[in-house]
């Protein structure tokens, strides 16, 4: 009973709605994903964001596509050509479909998910290599979203009404396992991108999973500090040195 | 002591010569430099005890070869997308797969939709 209290009063009294003002179809953010050691820089893979308008004859639906391939001095290497997307609601990017399609060296993965938030259940449908199918269904809490629907969802929080050091937590489904993943505001920052200097919301990024993402303060993301709040740069801490995520070209802008 | 460094010497230009050719080339500086130091402390060692094995000239020039390769790469080589027809295919294939999901979904009624609450822990 007491649990209940603190869950309610929590919900009630720091409840902010989250309403998307920030992305609208046809926007196309592009990436270098690169190796950093010891400031030794090595970029691996271009990856992608866009967003485009999907009509069916029910309703008009967003559709968050982000896809990441290597260049091509890596591809007689390790091969990757990875495609995640996403379907959701364009004013609340609540999802109802998302495809998985990962292409990794000789490894190959699908994953298919269809929401349905009525029950709070997932249809999940994996297939693998030599065409071995799997379909599994998963409960999943009110809120939760896909890995492309959250990183997309962090742009609609406020970020102009925290306080440094706030946190926000959320559930995302990846791998049919429901996670906790939490942000932490930092504070803003000016950052030298490609795209220009940028006033960003600086935020750390963690999970209760330790293998899904390194330590609680070791990855972070940077969100320009405008109505788009579009992510311009990210560092996250693997093993040996930083894996970095730094914006190419950003077009389509809704603001 | 001497025989130690000049082992160490050969191992670390070596591994500058093969990181320097594959795509992590940019890190070829890191053995590069330890088969400089190495180098140049056989190179010490063996001049003190009178007698510069051959060995050690070559370390060096692996290790000048592979700085040189490093360095042409960085400059001259841009990093270019490979062949994505494939992954552009498959998005066209696993959209029109979407719609006709998406058409079935029943619970598909944006009206009946509301915003999502998200809890913030202070």
């Amino acid at each position: 009973m007491k649990h209940l209290k603190i869950l309610l009063f929590l919900l009630f009294s720091t409840t902010l709605i989250g309403q998307n003002n920030a992305i609208a179809a046809g926007e196309k953010l592009t990436y270098t994903a690169s190796y950093n050691m010891s400031g030794i820089l090595t970029d691996l893979a271009q990856v992608t964001m866009e967003t485009s308008a999907v009509k069916t004859s029910k309703a008009a639906l967003l559709r968050l596509k982000c896809t990441a391939a290597t260049y091509s001095k890596w591809d007689n290497f390790f091969k990757i050509r990875d495609l995640y997307e996403s379907y959701v609601n364009p004013k609340t990017l609540t999802p109802y479909l998302y495809n998985r399609n990962i292409n990794e060296g000789s490894y190959f993965k699908k994953m298919k998910y269809s929401y349905s938030h009525k029950t709070k259940t997932v249809k999940s449908v994996q297939t693998k290599k030599n065409n071995y199918v799997e379909n599994k269904n998963v409960s999943i809490s009110a809120g939760t979203k896909d890995i492309v629907s959250t990183l997309y969802m962090l742009r609609v929080f406020n970020y102009a009404s925290m306080s440094k050091g706030q946190s926000k937590s959320f559930n995302i489904l990846f791998d049919r396992k429901e996670l906790k993943g939490q942000i932490t505001y930092l504070g803003k920052e000016t950052i030298a991108t490609a795209i220009g200097d940028k006033i960003c919301y600086k935020l750390a990024i963690g999970s209760n999973q330790t293998n899904v993402l390194q330590g609680k303060n070791n990855n972070f993301l940077w969100l320009t500090a405008d109505e788009n709040k579009i992510p311009v740069y990210g560092k996250f801490k693997i093993p040996v040195g930083n894996g970095e995520l730094k914006i190419k070209s950003a077009t389509g802008l809704k603001n | 002591m001497k025989k130690i460094v000049t082992i160490l010497a050969i191992i670390t230009s070596i591994l500058a010569i093969i990181i320097a050719v594959l795509p992590v080339s940019n890190l070829a500086i890191f053995p590069a430099i330890a088969a400089l130091v190495f180098g140049l402390g056989a190179f010490y060692l063996s001049k003190k005890s009178g007698q510069v094995k051959k060995i050690i000239q070559f370390t060096f020039l692996l290790t000048i070869i592979a700085l040189a390769v490093t360095t042409y790469k960085a400059i001259f080589n841009t990093t270019e997308l490979g062949n994505t027809d494939t992954l552009i295919k498959k998005e066209a294939e696993l959209k029109e797969e979407a719609i006709e999901e998406l058409e079935e979904l029943e619970e598909l009624d944006l009206e009946e939709l509301e915003i999502e609450d998200i809890v913030i822990e202070e």
